[in-house]
């Protein structure tokens, strides 16, 4: 087949053929065959300095590389924690089931489908969620399945083709609509909501500026619109549905003209007969009411990070500069050395924000005094926690506060070349992150002398292809040379060590994030925030049993109680509240006793969790702390590079004592030797990855024993381990059948105006009986 | 210089120096696997961790490059229990049976399976010298063993098992009218052996090699012990035993024969022999009035009496004669270690990997490197030959110098502690025309695949995929002889384990 030589040929043209460029060049390959076949990688070892050795190992190591054909369509079920809690898993399992697929394939036989899990898909919020190409589902559950597929079937081809809507010569504009767009809105229904909105504003003639601002954080209540009009109180209207959105814009604009004023009244008097106020699925708050979801949600919130949070559009260059943007920086370039900088943020007591909490202006003095001709910086955006989209919203929606942040610590230290290592699962992130590098060029901010001054910088993105321990430094600095994410032992440090050997800054994107407020405003005001030890605000993601979830940035110091109850409205549906999973898979659970606990670096560490990248999962009654246990402890065990032996055998028997405990199997032995295990996976790793692997099975020995010696007794106090539970059905039941139609293993039979009755020895628990039952007959012992 | 102190042992080593070599100047031994002198060293394997007694903090040693100042334990209880635990992983993840079946089965440890290979290419003396390591009598056993290793020979999940008794009966009737062991340097010590059983016999062949003159007191007027009334003429000609006997009598055997030992006479012998050993068998009623106190086989086969030792069915009913004779050789070591003056400790035998049962395809594995067909007759070198070809070669080619046993054997790891999910397929590939890879053996060191990457080697290793999973193979599953062309010896030479080896 010529044809694969030929793309090969030309995309090595493209990328270049030194080593380092295999990731890249993989990526392209995949892009254009949608797998890697074997043909066109030993081509590529034909033509490039890449080797056999090489080209394997690295196509098999990362997890976005596919070495078999997919189907037409890509199903990836979200098993991130948030996911996790609310069912993906026998999400996941429906969808093998509904699609047939054999036991050894991820495709069906059509070729149609192939299904995925992943690990996060940062909508936490709308979980359990499922993306079938680019459409994104959420609240899936095991029962509607296969809507969801005839869904997209029917909807095929038939997507509009996006609007992009610019401001016209109508005249003035008479306000402002905001819309959220970062990933999560739009997989809310965000875009359809933006189409809605445009339709209306064509047909009606109304002139207004529609803004796309980035993530408004407020996942909870989205899709959601803004309304501002000069002279009147902002209105906000949430969990808004497209078809609402013409009712709205009447209430709120006139037509220019009568005749396009009659028009649109007419048009939309037609078409919402049945609408006679507001819609009803769409609630309508001011901005100023106070005890409202959003203000509730608001409240207690310190806008660092997200300064200007929904107020400002990702890429527009002249609005971030008309709100400060790069004062900092050209305060920096024209009135502070290096040395000033850097005493700076000494100053205001910054943490880097990754996890480990290591003090920032440390890491940079570092860097600014290792003696070398070449610097670098990276930026770390491989954010890979299952339940955290923190980086993900920074880079979607404040690209600039990042570009600018880099270039500051990139002066700092002296570093004339920097790389934004993102995640290539984040594709809104990057394109908003290479059109604010292009911008940035164009405006004298990056490139030669910027702004005037004797610095020069750029930087360029590479996209992550899979590899959660990525995450680690050392094994970033690996994959961006065309390696195996494999980590290295420290020291050297990358401040001396670093990208080809030489010292180079990694900071995560959260820390370059606070880089501009900090210089701007100065240390003290940053400081001022937080513990003693902790300075500034951190940025989580909340989710879980949760009223409100969403995107927040807290004081540190801020007690789990305050954001769970203040800002996250407390446990949702009634249920009682069990314990939150701070910090990911690296973190541990700290239950609800603990709760006036506070958030800052050191008391995390202390009750055995980890501040993490800042994922924050609220747990309730219904949830199994083995299960989690597993679930994190499943997560690292797959992400594990594989090098030292603790964590490549012990996460993996560890796992298996876990599995062997959750089927009501395990002895109280097996306690002490997991315990054991767990401690010696920490002491035995190189990388953080298997340093804090076993934090979550620890965190939950230590606070929640009790459960794992129920499982030994057979019982799962939560109802949730599959081997551990019997589905029944009790007498409310109306003899509907609908349980009995939907089973997918003929467990219930159907009997008209009968009492149901499960058989147990067939039931494959997944729930969808429990699901459909209209009078909630089916109870689960 | 960097002054740093492990063990509390002060130590000063040139900056850049790692831990492992600070700890080896002053003669700390650090176990390691996966370093190797003049390679990278990303440490693996991890049981070379030492603490830091100030933070507590385990690190590798083989690639942690010592500091000012540090104080570091390398050999206390937390450091030795999470280098075992370390050696318990890697090992509930090797599949592999360090030593064959057969042999494990052997009460006497012969080594069958090297018996076999010498014997397939037609070395009998080479064999019967193997054979003669751990059994005295090869030719008597050979008739009358009752085989525990052919009920264990993993051919019988193929066909039927090797011949093995036969086969070690065929190399002692070749050669041992011809081979004589070699003996160690004379010593001037003298043992007595009571008793000429099976278990005396085989104990006088023991101390004899080892250079102590022997005497053998039986009291019947021949000898053989239970030899003579439990075995029929047809199970055994009397040559046989004659043979057997000569060869002992070569080696310097005196027997006293119509000589029994008694209360009376006891002390005497104690006086004139330096040790006395009591393989007198069950019946023996004057030895019981002696009131001596036996040990047993867990101390040494001891008595209350420090220069005398008792075994064979006085101790405990024998009536497999391999065991008898097992009992011979372990009687003559306790004895041969009470007369150098060294610690009296039952013999115990190494750390042993063991995989349990082959599974259908593995047995074709295994049988890729032997050859097909049942039992054949021994009638000649030829049909010997021919059946010694069938062995399948179940012990591993590093079983000397194999890291992870030595390693397992020193931390006395329980290979069973990690043993929950289903084990890997065991595999093997031969088409290098040097080596062996067997990837479950593999510890995933790294250490062959950065040798072919730096002798530039077109195809060389790789690893595929990452975690748990991750395994060294060569790249797009082309063949092990593509893979390393130049390097196959130099890597088979470094593999810590039996995964790479020479065939």
């Amino acid at each position: 087949m010529n044809n694969i030589n030929d793309i090969v040929d030309r995309i090595v043209s493209e990328k270049g053929k030194t080593s380092e460029k295999v990731i890249p060049i993989l990526q392209a390959i995949q892009s254009e065959l949608n797998y890697l076949p074997e043909e066109a990688l030993k081509r590529v070892c034909e033509i490039t300095d890449i080797t056999q050795s090489q080209i394997s190992g690295i196509s098999t190591f990362y997890s976005q590389f596919r070495h078999q054909p997919v189907g037409e369509h890509i199903v990836r079920v979200c098993v991130g924690t948030a996911c996790h809690v609310k069912g993906a898993g026998q999400v996941y399992d429906a969808f093998r089931r509904e699609l047939k697929l054999a036991a050894d394939s991820d495709t069906d036989e059509q070729k149609k489908f192939t299904l995925e899990e992943v690990a996060c898909l940062g909508c936490c919020t709308l979980a359990p969620v499922v993306q079938i190409d680019d459409v994104t589902y959420g609240h899936v559950e095991t029962g509607t399945v296969k809507d969801v597929l005839e869904d997209f079937l029917l909807k095929e081809g038939s997507e509009s083709e996006e609007k992009v809507r610019t401001l016209s010569e109508k005249g003035l504009p008479q306000g402002e609509i905001r819309i959220g767009l970062g990933s999560c809105c739009i997989a809310s229904g965000s875009s359809g909501v933006k189409e809605a909105l445009e339709d209306t504003l064509d047909t009606s003639g109304i002139n207004v500026d529609v803004k796309q601002v980035g993530c408004v954080g407020v996942c909870n209540q989205v899709p959601m619109m803004e309304i501002h009009k000069p002279g009147e109180d902002a209105v906000y209207y949430t969990k808004l549905k497209s078809e609402d959105v013409g009712d709205i814009i009447q209430k709120h604009f006139k037509s220019d003209s009568f005749m396009n004023r009659f028009k649109s009244k007419f048009y939309n008097y037609a078409e919402n007969l049945t609408f006679t106020d507001i819609p009803q699925s769409s609630a309508r708050y001011s901005v100023n009411e106070k005890d409202t979801p959003i203000a509730e949600f608001l409240k207690g919130q310190i806008n660092i990070a997200t300064e200007y949070r929904g107020e400002i559009r990702p890429s527009d260059f002249e609005e971030y500069k008309s709100k400060e943007g790069f004062k900092a920086l050209e305060k920096c370039l024209k009135e502070m050395n290096p040395d000033q900088i850097i005493d700076e943020i000494e100053n205001s007591g910054l943490k880097g924000r990754g996890g480990a909490g290591f003090p920032s202006a440390i890491k940079w003095r570092l860097v600014k005094q290792a003696q070398s001709e070449k610097k670098y910086i990276i930026c770390n955006g491989d954010e890979g926690d299952p339940g955290a989209f923190m980086d993900r919203m920074l880079l979607e929606s404040y690209p600039f506060r990042v570009i600018e942040g880099i270039i500051i610590a990139a002066y700092a230290v002296g570093a004339t070349e920097g790389r934004l290592y993102i995640r290539a699962e984040y594709p809104l992130a990057v394109e908003r992150i290479r059109e604010g590098i292009k911008i940035c060029r164009e405006k004298g901010i990056l490139g030669k002398n910027i702004l005037g001054s004797d610095f020069s910088f750029d930087m360029e993105i590479f996209e992550g292809a899979g590899a959660f321990v990525c995450g680690e430094e050392t094994a970033l600095i690996a994959s961006i040379e065309g390696q195996r994410g494999i980590p290295k032992l420290r020291p050297p440090y990358p401040a001396e060590k670093g990208l080809w050997e030489q010292p180079t800054l990694i900071n995560n994107t959260e820390t370059f994030s606070l880089v501009p407020w900090i210089l701007r405003n100065g240390a003290d005001d940053f400081n001022k925030i937080g513990t003693e030890k902790s300075k500034g605000t951190k940025v989580f993601a909340l989710a879980g049993k949760i009223n409100r979830g969403g995107l927040i940035e807290v004081p540190m110091g801020i007690t789990i109680r305050q954001i769970v109850e203040e800002i996250g409205g407390g446990i949702a549906n009634g249920k009682k509240f069990k314990a939150v999973q701070i910090g990911g898979p690296s973190g541990g659970c700290i239950p609800a006793d603990m709760a006036d606990t506070t958030i800052d670096f050191d008391s995390l560490k202390e009750v055995g969790a980890m501040m993490g990248s800042g994922g924050l999962i609220v747990l309730d009654e219904s949830d199994c702390m083995v299960d989690i246990a597993r679930y994190f402890l499943s997560f690292t065990q797959e992400e594990s590079c594989g090098r030292c032996t603790f964590c490549r055998i012990g996460t993996r028997r560890m796992l298996e004592i876990l599995d062997k405990i959750k089927s009501g199997k395990g002895k109280l032995e097996d306690l002490d030797l997991l315990e054991k295990l767990a401690i010696n996976t920490k002491k035995g790793s190189i990388c953080g990855l298997g340093q804090t692997a076993p934090n979550p099975v620890l965190s939950t020995l230590k606070y929640f024993r009790h459960e794992y010696e129920a499982h030994i007794k057979g019982t799962c106090p939560s109802g949730k381990c599959e081997d551990l539970i019997l589905y029944e059905i009790e007498d409310e039941c109306t003899g509907c059948t609908k349980c009995a139609q939907r089973c997918p293993v003929d467990a219930i039979e159907a009997k008209p105006y009968e009492l149901h009755k499960v058989d147990n020895e067939l039931c494959i628990k997944c729930d969808i009986c429990r699901q459909i039952c209209p009078v909630d007959a089916v109870v689960i012992r | 210089m960097v002054k740093l102190k492990i063990d509390n042992k002060d130590i000063e080593v040139s900056a850049g120096t790692t831990v492992l070599k600070a700890a080896e100047s002053v003669g700390i031994h650090i176990p390691s696997m996966c370093y190797l002198d003049g390679c990278s060293n990303h440490p693996t394997c991890m049981v070379c961790m030492v603490k830091d007694t100030q933070t507590g903090k385990m690190m590798p040693s083989c690639a942690t490059k010592v500091v000012d100042g540090m104080n570091l334990a390398s050999e206390d209880a937390e450091v030795f229990e999470a280098r075992k635990e370390a050696v318990e992983l890697l090992l509930s993840d090797h599949v592999g049976d360090c030593e064959a079946p057969c042999r494990v089965a052997c009460p006497a440890f012969m080594d069958i399976p090297k018996m076999n290979r010498f014997i397939a290419q037609g070395k009998f003396d080479e064999a019967l010298e193997i054979v003669k390591e751990e059994i005295a009598l090869p030719h008597i056993l050979g008739h009358i063993c009752s085989a525990p290793c052919e009920k264990v020979c993993r051919r019988k999940d193929v066909d039927e098992a090797v011949s093995i008794c036969i086969l070690k009966r065929t190399s002692a009737e070749k050669s041992e009218n011809t081979y004589l062991p070699e003996v160690d340097k004379a010593s001037s010590k003298k043992v007595a052996i009571i008793g000429s059983g099976v278990a005396g016999l085989a104990a006088s062949y023991h101390i004899l090699r080892a250079g102590h003159k022997c005497t053998l007191f039986e009291k019947e007027s021949v000898i053989g012990g239970m030899l003579q009334t439990a075995i029929t003429k047809d199970e055994m000609p009397q040559e046989v035993l004659d043979s057997e006997i000569e060869i002992l009598q070569k080696l310097g055997l005196e027997i006293k024969l119509n000589s029994p030992v008694n209360s009376d006479n006891f002390e005497s012998i104690r006086e004139e022999y330096d040790a006395v050993i009591i393989a007198s068998g069950s019946d023996s009623d004057e030895i019981a009035k002696l009131n001596l106190d036996f040990k047993g086989e867990k101390e040494a086969f001891k008595t209350n009496l420090p220069d005398v030792f008792a075994g064979g069915s006085l101790v405990r009913l024998q009536k497999m004669a391999v065991k008898a004779l097992a009992q011979g050789k372990e009687l003559a070591h306790s004895v041969n270690q009470s007369l150098n003056g060294q610690e009296i400790k039952a013999s115990k035998r190494k750390f042993n990997s063991r995989f349990g049962v082959l599974r259908q395809t593995e047995a074709l594995e295994y049988l890729k490197e032997s050859v097909e067909g049942n039992r054949k007759e021994i009638k000649n070198t030829a049909g010997a030959m021919a059946e010694a070809a069938r062995c399948l070669h179940c012990d591993c080619r590093k079983i000397d110098n194999c890291k992870l046993r030595d390693c397992a054997e020193t931390y006395q790891a329980d290979r069973r502690k990690f043993l929950m999910g289903d084990r890997e397929t065991l595999k093997k590939h031969f088409n290098h025309e040097s080596i062996v890879y067997e990837p479950e053996k593999c510890i995933k060191c790294g250490l062959c695949v950065e040798i072919a990457q730096r002798n530039k080697e077109l195809t060389g290793l790789t690893f595929i995929g990452r975690g748990f999973d991750v395994e060294m193979a060569v790249p797009f599953n082309q063949n092990i002889s593509v893979a390393l062309t130049q390097t196959a010896h130099k890597c088979a030479e470094v593999c810590p384990t039996g995964a790479l080896a020479l065939k």
